[in-house]
This record gives structure tokens, C-alpha cells and sequence, in this order.
């Protein structure tokens, strides 16, 4: 593999809130290679804004390295720590929130252009906004370029997001939940076009979901990682983690997705979890985060010692689970004790 | 001061000023006309008239610009602008001459002073608040063409019998006349003016040292912060009054700008602190983040992201800060604290009280007519404030 893009080693970020700190990433490990799309999925809370952030370089990490393109990125110093800035781009989730009410369309995408001068001259940064706007599908680009945020529809709005972002032309998108807040029927032609313009602009994307379905349609051709409390618990190319799922709690998630015919999703055996409650990043429990939850629980283990994300045996791809990556087959924690009793 | 003439509160109005209106309408007057678009064409003429002889060259220039681009952006409809075309990149041209490029930048602000305006209408308190400060602008700069100041005593108008000079209201002066049988009328006329001025500076001052402080806290936080936001807690629990009307008979002030600086340097605190939360929920903002990570610059992010924002709210809290400037002044200028000049609003009720007027039944029109003045351009101020909101909110504006 060529070098990473972006690369985060051991990183930790816990924020204060009043006198305690709160672990809201630990130890996640990542690479992210150029032109690839690298999905982030996990339930909301577990840290995936944290982690698209630290990416792009809008929040510091606690403890560990970010390196783009090979070195540390505290390193880079005025021009270089500009053009670092500028490679990573992020798109937020709430349309209405991600772009100022006070400037039009055309001033938005203009001031970025102005500023790191990517234009030469007033032809030459109208011609630049009315291909940024047919790149994103805003056409004809005169509709929305004197147009106020306000005025234009959620869907408009995450477009003119993206537009913004591929002003400085940069190397990597964070797309952070970018279509779910936009109506469902305008969610595949946004993901399309996302596509487009990473074959077009040889993009790398970052793209943040708590809805796996969604990873699966997006991120075929790319990688999935998903997260639980802050940790990175299973991790590999979309096919393999969604045919061939390691983790417990991936599997749980991967039952819990509805399938396009309802017979199927009637036949399709939910997993039952020990319980429903997701634990407060307050009170992570010890070991691995997910044992209370986990049907396969091996008491003594799993509780005891933190699960690296390693290779297991019969997968393809990386798992943080301990009987799995130490060879052993998960057996339902239930049956095993009325095993013993008999 | 500079900004008395910029508002044509420095000279009353002139006939000088009425012929550089005249010329000043001219431009609106023959473009518009040209281009058949004949109500913003007179409508231009009259804004221009009325801002030269007003406020003379800068009135004039100022409404030259705002109703020539008006007219603009009626005449104006987005002549070659390819962005208007419906063809595709490769067959439009994106050069324009520097005149084409002033043309369209004069249509943009033509169409906001319209929006401007449409809001400015809209709101019908707002509108009220707008109409009753023009005439007190009227007032004040055309006033004085029609009423001369009566600044000297007049002995000869005591009626026979009368124990003094205070008058109700007559035919010929028909809000009375004073304790030295003075035109009431003419004070009133002549007397908002240094008040009002001073009142302005002062809500100025405090309205910039109060967004400065506020937006440094609030962008850089940590130590300036709390440094800013202690020195704003321990003037907040000084009583501040008081404190004004120690210091006033302490130090003589015979510059009023400095009663204006007194006056910021004891009020900023309440509209820092605002300005300071507002700043820190604003740059936690989605479009800040981007802008950051688009490496806008620090400059950019105040003044183009986080302002804009704020304006609005800016704004109303200057005109109420300059509210409480004036009556504070009055306040001051009552209890005798500051120099007494005349003429003035507050100098007419203190010499009220000094004179005795509270105990004569002639003289309630001269003791009222200051309070009224006061009060209805307070009340006007308040009204105001309504349309001010509608024309800095982009979201209330509506663009065109
Ligand atoms: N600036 C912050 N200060 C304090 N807590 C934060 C901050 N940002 C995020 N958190 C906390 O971190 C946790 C993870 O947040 P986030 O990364 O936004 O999760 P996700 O995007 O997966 O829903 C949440 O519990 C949230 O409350
Ligand atoms: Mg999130």
C-alpha cells in the first residue's frame, strides 16, 4: 500500500466535564490511504465526530500521534501547516447549522478561493464558483449564486457544504452523517455524486454513519470500521466485515438491519443481547466495554483484560475481541452455564 | 466632533447645502429618467435634496450612492452577467470590463438598500420609531430655519400682575415662556441637539469597548478571559450612578466627551458579557469549524463569520445603551452635576426645579415640554429598534 493519507497511532481524547474527565476515544489506530473510502459506524455517543475530527485536524488529540503523510502533524508550520489544513476537509451533519446566514452562495465559495488564491483574477473565480456549483449538481449555478443559505432546500444546502470543502482542493472529505439529515430521497443522488467526485478528484472519504445499511451501500469498495465507547472494535474491507462479521456487537448490529424484503427480515435471526443499555462513557466497564452486553461473554476473560484489535482465525480482517483473536470459537455465554450445571 | 457633521447635526441646514442637493439629485434624476423608471428616478431626487441640504456634501454623496444604485439595480437586470445564462461553462464568457463589474457591484447594493428599506417598512412599529426620529431630525436640523434661538432675558413680556415672567401657552409662543420669559418653543427646538449628540458618543463607546473586550474573551478565552471577565464583575457591583455622580462633581467636565467615556468606561460590562457568550456559542458553530479548516485566517473568522452574526444584536443593544446614556445625562445635568449649557432638554428641568416652576400653574408647559421631548425620543428609539432587527437578520431580510 502506497503511504498513508492520514494516520492515527494510539490516539486518545477525553474532554472535562466539570471535574472529571471523560474517555471519549481510547487507542484507536487507523490509516487512511489516498482515494480510499474508509466508513466509521457505531451508535451515537461512541465517538465517531471525535474521531472525524481529530482527522481532519479540528481537535487535538489527548495522548498519541496524527500524522499526515508520514509525519506528525503538531510538525507543520505556516505555509506547510496551511496546505496540511487545507488537504482535509470536513462536511458536518446539520445542513441548516454548516453554513453562514450572512453570505450568499457565491461569497461562500469565494472567500476560501480568494484566500489561498486559487484564482488569478474576478474571471477566472466566477468561472471557478460556476464549476464548483455543476460539480456539486447545482445547475444552472446562476439559480443559486446570489442566494442566501435560507433559501435553499437541506439537500442544496449539503451540496453548497461540499462545494465549500473542494474549494481548496483537498485529499480528504470527513463526511460526518453528511446526508442524515436530508430527505431519503435525495440521500442516493448525494451519495452518487460523492462518488463521482472522488473517482473525478481522486478523493479519499471518511464517511461517518450510525446506520450501517448505509456503510454497506457506500463503503463496498472501501473499508468499515466500527466503533463502540470509544474504541475501534472491528475493522476491514465492507465486504468481509458485512458477510463475515467477528464481532458480537457487529454481528448485533448487522442482524438489527432490515432487509429490503420483509419475508427476509422475518426469517433473519436477531441476535439477543444481555442487555439493551449501552453503558456511559462515565463508567466504561472494565475489560472489554461490550462483556455486559456480549452473549458470548467469557467470564474471567473478557472482563479482566482490554481486547487489542487484532487478526483473528477464519477472518479476513481485524477484530478487538479476545476469545476470537485467541483462537478460540464463541460459545453463548447462557449455554455454557447450564452446560455446567448438568 | 466629526460625526455631527456627517449626521448635518454640525451646521443647521443651508441654501448652500439645498444646491448641492439639487446637483447631488441630478445623477438618480437623469439616469432613472433615461432608463424610464420614473419613480425611483424622483424618488432618488428627493432622497438627494433632502440628505445635501440636510447634512450638505456628505449627505448629498451619501445619497447619491444609495439611490444611484438603486436606480441601478431597477435599470440594471443582470445585463451579461453569464451567471444568468442558461448555457453551458464553455460558451459563456466570464471577462467583464471594470465598468461592467461596477455596474453589477452598484446593483447589488442597490437591491439591499431596497431590501433594507422593504424591511425597514414592514415592521409597523419599527416604521412609527423610524418616522418619529425623522422628525425629531427634522426638528433639529431644519428647526432652526424657521425658529431663532431666544437666548436673552425679556423683562418687557411680564404681564401687568404677574408675580413672573412664566407663561402658558399663547398664540405667539405656544409652549409658553420661561423663567426669564424666554420662547419655550425655541428651546425645545434647539435644545436635543447636544444631548442627543452626547448620548450617541457615549452608547458608541461603550458598544465598542463592549463588542472589542467581548469578542477577545470570547475567541482567545483562558486567561484574557478571565481577566476581562473579573474587571467586568467588579464594575457590574458597583453601584453605577453613584459612582457617575461622584465622579461627575469631582472632575469638571467641559468637554462632554469625556462625561461620554466616564460613561462607557462604568457600562460596558452588561453588553460585554453578552457579547462574550454569544461569541463562545457562535464559534462552536458548524460554518466556524469549516472556516478554520478552510485556514480563513483569524481576521476572517471575527469579521465575516462571528459579526455578521451578532450585528442585529449589536445594534438594538446600542440604541438601548444610548437610551440609558440619556438619562443618565439628564439625570446628571438635573442634580446640577455637570456644567450647566444651554440650550438643553435636562437644563430646561433644572432650571425648572431651581426657578420654582413646580409651584407655578404657568409654568407646567415649560417644565413638561422637555420631559415629553425626552420621552418620545426614548419611546421612538425603543420603536425603532423593532426595524433594526428586520434589517441586519439576512434571514428576516430576504434577499431579492
Ligand atoms: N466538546 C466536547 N466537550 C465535552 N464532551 C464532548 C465534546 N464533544 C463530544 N463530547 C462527548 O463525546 C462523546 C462522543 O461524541 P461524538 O464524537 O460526537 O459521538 P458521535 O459522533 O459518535 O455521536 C459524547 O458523549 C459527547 O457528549
Ligand atoms: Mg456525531
Amino acid at each position: 500500500m502506497s503511504q498513508p493519507l492520514v494516520e492515527l497511532r494510539h490516539v486518545d481524547r477525553s474532554f472535562k466535564q466539570g471535574r472529571v474527565m471523560i474517555p471519549v476515544l481510547q487507542d484507536i489506530n487507523l490509516t487512511v490511504a489516498p482515494n480510499e473510502i474508509l466508513c466509521l459506524v457505531g451508535e451515537s455517543g461512541c465517538g465517531k465526530t471525535t474521531t472525524g475530527k481529530i482527522i481532519v485536524g479540528l481537535l487535538s488529540q489527548s495522548a498519541g500521534d496524527v500524522l499526515y503523510q508520514g509525519r506528525p502533524v503538531g510538525e507543520f508550520r505556516g505555509k506547510e501547516r496551511s496546505a496540511y489544513r487545507r488537504a482535509l476537509q470536513i462536511v458536518h451533519q446539520d445542513p441548516f447549522a454548516s453554513l453562514n446566514s450572512a453570505h450568499t452562495i457565491g461569497q461562500i465559495l469565494s472567500y476560501p478561493l480568494k484566500r489561498h488564491k486559487m484564482v488569478h483574477s474576478r474571471a477566472e473565480l466566477r468561472r471557478r464558483i460556476w464549476e464548483l456549483l455543476t460539480l456539486v449538481d447545482l445547475t444552472p449555478p446562476g439559480d443559486v449564486v446570489n442566494k442566501f443559505p435560507h433559501q435553499l432546500s437541506g439537500g442544496q444546502r449539503q451540496r453548497v457544504s461540499i462545494a465549500r470543502a473542494l474549494t481548496v482542493e483537498p485529499k480528504l472529505i470527513v463526511a460526518d452523517e453528511a446526508v442524515s439529515m436530508v430527505d431519503v430521497s435525495i440521500r442516493v443522488s448525494l451519495l452518487k455524486m460523492m462518488h463521482r467526485l472522488r473517482d473525478q478528484l481522486n478523493l479519499a472519504i471518511v464517511f461517518i454513519t450510525h446506520d450501517l445499511a448505509l456503510a454497506k451501500y457506500f463503503a463496498w469498495e472501501g473499508r468499515i470500521g466500527v466503533m463502540y465507547l470509544g474504541r475501534m472494535v472491528e475493522l476491514g474491507p465492507t465486504p468481509d466485515v458485512i458477510v463475515n462479521p467477528a464481532h458480537p456487537y457487529t454481528r448485533a448490529l448487522i442482524s438489527a438491519i432490515p432487509e429490503a424484503d420483509p419475508e427476509l427480515t422475518r426469517r433473519k435471526e436477531r441476535m439477543i443481547l444481555r442487555s439493551e443499555d449501552i453503558p456511559s462513557l462515565t463508567e466504561i466497564p472494565a475489560g472489554c466495554a461490550f462483556h455486559p452486553r456480549c452473549p458470548f461473554f467469557v467470564p474471567g476473560l473478557c472482563d479482566s483484560r482490554v481486547p487489542p484489535l487484532a487478526d483473528a482465525e477464519g477472518f479476513r480482517h481485524q477484530v478487538a475481541c479476545l476469545p476470537l483473536t485467541q483462537g478460540d470459537a464463541l460459545r453463548e455465554y447462557g449455554d455454557a452455564f447450564r452446560e455446567e450445571q448438568s | 466632533m466629526g460625526i455631527d457633521h456627517a449626521i448635518g447635526f454640525g451646521a443647521a441646514a443651508s441654501p448652500t447645502g439645498l444646491i448641492i442637493g439639487i446637483l447631488c439629485g441630478l445623477i438618480p434624476l437623469v439616469l432613472g429618467l433615461r432608463k424610464r423608471f420614473v419613480r425611483p428616478a424622483l424618488l432618488g431626487f428627493a432622497a438627494c435634496v433632502f440628505g445635501g441640504a440636510a447634512a450638505g456634501i456628505w449627505g448629498g454623496a451619501l445619497m447619491i450612492v444609495l439611490t444611484t444604485a438603486v436606480v441601478i439595480s431597477y435599470a440594471y437586470v443582470d445585463r451579461q452577467d453569464p451567471f444568468t445564462s442558461r448555457a453551458s461553462i464553455d460558451q459563456v464568457s466570464f471577462e467583464e470590463t471594470r465598468f461592467d463589474f461596477f455596474i453589477r457591484q452598484m446593483a447589488a447594493l442597490g437591491r439591499s438598500t431596497r431590501a433594507a428599506t422593504r424591511a425597514l417598512v414592514r415592521n409597523k412599529a419599527g416604521f412609527i420609531g423610524f418616522l418619529g426620529l425623522l422628525f425629531f431630525f427634522l426638528m433639529i436640523v431644519f428647526g432652526p430655519l424657521f425658529i431663532e434661538y431666544d437666548g436673552e432675558s425679556h423683562m418687557e413680556r411680564r404681564r401687568p400682575g404677574a408675580s413672573s415672567l412664566y407663561q402658558g401657552p399663547t398664540r405667539e409662543f405656544p409652549l409658553g415662556l420661561d423663567w426669564a420669559g424666554r420662547d419655550v418653543l425655541s428651546h425645545v427646538v434647539y435644545g436635543g441637539k447636544n444631548l442627543i449628540l452626547v448620548s450617541a458618543e457615549a452608547g458608541l463607546l461603550t458598544t465598542i469597548v463592549a463588542v472589542a473586550l467581548g469578542s477577545l474573551a470570547g475567541l482567545l478565552g483562558g486567561v484574557v478571559d478571565q481577566v476581562f471577565s473579573a474587571l467586568s464583575n467588579f464594575i457590574l457591583t458597583v453601584p453605577s450612578f453613584p459612582l457617575l455622580l461622584v465622579l461627575a462633581s469631582v472632575i469638571t467636565f467641559d468637554n462632554m466627551t469625556y462625561l461620554a467615556l466616564l460613561f462607557a468606561a462604568l457600562y460596558w460590562p452588561t453588553l460585554m458579557r453578552a457579547v462574550r457568550a454569544q461569541v463562545f456559542s457562535l464559534r462552536e458553530r458548524d460554518y466556524v469549524q469549516a472556516a478554520i479548516a478552510l485556514d480563513l485566517g483569524m481576521f476572517h473568522i471575527i469579521f465575516r463569520e462571528v459579526l455578521p452574526n451578532m450585528i442585529s444584536y449589536i445594534v438594538v443593544n446600542m440604541i438601548f445603551t444610548i437610551r440609558s446614556a440619556m438619562y443618565n445625562l439628564v439625570g446628571l445635568v438635573f442634580l446640577g452635576m455637570v456644567p450647566i449649557q444651554e440650550p438643553d432638554w435636562g437644563v430646561m428641568i433644572y432650571f425648572g426645579r431651581a426657578k420654582g416652576a413646580i409651584f407655578n400653574p404657568n409654568a407646567a408647559s415649560m417644565l413638561i415640554s422637555p420631559i415629553i421631548a425626552i420621552a418620545l425620543f426614548q419611546l421612538f428609539l425603543v420603536l425603532f429598534t423593532r426595524s433594526l432587527e428586520e434589517i441586519f437578520n439576512p434571514r428576516l431580510r430576504q434577499g431579492l
